[in-house]
């Protein structure tokens, strides 16, 4: 097994439930691996199936995502065998959770700066849902800025599509917003104004806004009752 | 001149790739290597952005082999393969193989130590000029790239021709 030998070597940069990430070099350049491992309690079978399914979202929705032109990291190779997925290292980047963190803390001059930026993610995850790629674990630490060596300018770009899938209906695209908001305000305080900006644009960019907005109001009131009962 | 890459995931194994130009004998070439006399891949240099796409069907094609679940005959028909956005294995080699009257060749080899005689052996056979790899990109027709692998013009804003036809490569098996 030639994955399973070569992670051994590299640098893990997380290690989470279902999933390691690595950093490694792969055919020359920096590279992100992702190696989904087999979870015990579940039946090897049924857990080998759900795994490869797991796998093929991934790709597939990266691979989606980057046809209508939102960044994501390249795809350079996929082994079905150790359920591992070799990735484009996004170097020279920063989280948006740092941006917005330090801008915070450096005062209101930069107030219009992060206002433009969330006016960014509400365009591009408008554009994601219109292709109707859920993104499945939306915060500000898998959005990720990029300089570009060309022209200096500012690069969005989409990470961990781990808990992505395929889907058009507007309760699924409001649940994803819906995760986003809880994940940004609790991440950074008193952006309430803030996220409403990335709303709104989210809104004036996609067509079928009208029937997600509609639905993450749904899900907000449902959250709100759930934490009343219990 | 040749470009010697060691293979990460499969530390025995090493990919070379050797460019020429102003071929006169891509017909004898390609018959060789049918009959398997001519151990390597032969590839149509116009339909590459540049080395790295090649080092990726070449992973891709030692892992398959190791893991039995090649397409096609051998290694390096696999490699032509690996390059081809779909699964159509004649279609691959018309368009990623090299053609009789062809006058750039690419050729492709994978093997475990340095291998000075096999290379020389190659330069040997060729009938033409061998050029630094890295002039792939003078030989490169980007628009029938675009065209075979389907890019659209908004992939290309985020990101190189490249990516995109890594992208393709990489996962063609699950579209
Ligand atoms: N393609 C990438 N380029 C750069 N850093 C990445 C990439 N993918 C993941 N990371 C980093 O690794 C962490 C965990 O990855 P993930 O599980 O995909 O969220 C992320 O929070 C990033 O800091």
């Amino acid at each position: 097994m030639a994955a399973p030998e070569f992670l051994r070597k590299a640098e893990v940069i997380k290690q989470g439930a279902e999933a390691r990430v690595y950093r490694a070099t792969f055919l020359g350049n920096p590279t992100i691996v992702k190696e989904r491992f087999p979870k015990r309690y579940r039946h090897p079978v049924l857990d080998e199936k759900l795994t490869h399914r797991r796998t093929l979202q991934e790709v597939r929705s990266i691979l989606r995502c980057r046809r209508a032109g939102i960044s994501a990291p390249v795809v350079y190779f996929v082994d079905y065998m150790s359920h591992c997925i070799f990735l484009e290292e996004i170097v020279s980047s920063s989280t948006v959770r740092d941006h917005i963190a330090s801008a915070q803390q450096s005062g209101s001059c930069k107030q219009q700066d992060l206002e433009q930026l969330a006016e960014r993610v509400g365009q591009i995850l408008a554009k994601m849902h219109d292709e109707d790629v859920i993104h499945g674990d939306l915060t500000t630490s898998n959005m990720l800025l990029r300089c570009s060596p060309d022209n200096g300018e500012w690069d969005l770009v989409l990470i961990d599509f781990g808990l992505s899938y395929i889907s058009a209906l507007p309760e699924d695209k409001g649940v994803d917003l819906y995760v986003l908001e809880k994940a940004f305000l609790s991440t950074h305080p008193n952006t309430e104004a803030l996220f409403e900006k990335l709303l709104k644009s989210y809104t004036a960019s996609s067509k079928k806004s009208p029937a997600v907005i509609k639905k993450l109001d749904e899900v907000r009131l449902r959250g709100r009752k759930r934490s009343m009962v219990g | 001149m040749h470009l010697t890459q060691e293979l990460e995931l499969f530390p025995d194994y090493k990919v070379t790739q050797m460019l020429f130009k102003e071929v006169k004998n891509a017909a004898a070439l390609r018959q060789s290597a049918v009959e398997g006399k001519l151990q390597c891949a032969l590839i149509n240099p116009t339909m590459l952005v540049n080395h790295f796409q090649v080092l990726v069907a070449a992973n891709k094609a030692v892992h398959l082999q190791k893991t039995g679940k090649m397409k096609t005959r051998n290694i390096y028909s696999e490699i032509i393969f690996n390059l081809s956005p779909t699964n159509n294995i004649s279609e691959a080699f018309k368009r990623f193989g090299i053609s009789d009257g062809d006058d750039g060749v690419m050729v492709v080899l994978v093997h475990n130590k340095d291998e000075t005689e096999l290379f020389s052996d190659i330069v040997a056979k060729v009938d033409g000029l061998q050029v630094p790899v890295g002039d792939i990109s003078s030989l490169s027709d980007h628009a029938k790239i675009k065209k075979l692998y389907k890019v659209t013009p908004q992939e290309e804003k985020c990101g190189t021709l490249l990516d995109a036809v890594v992208c393709r490569m990489a996962t063609k098996d699950v579209m």
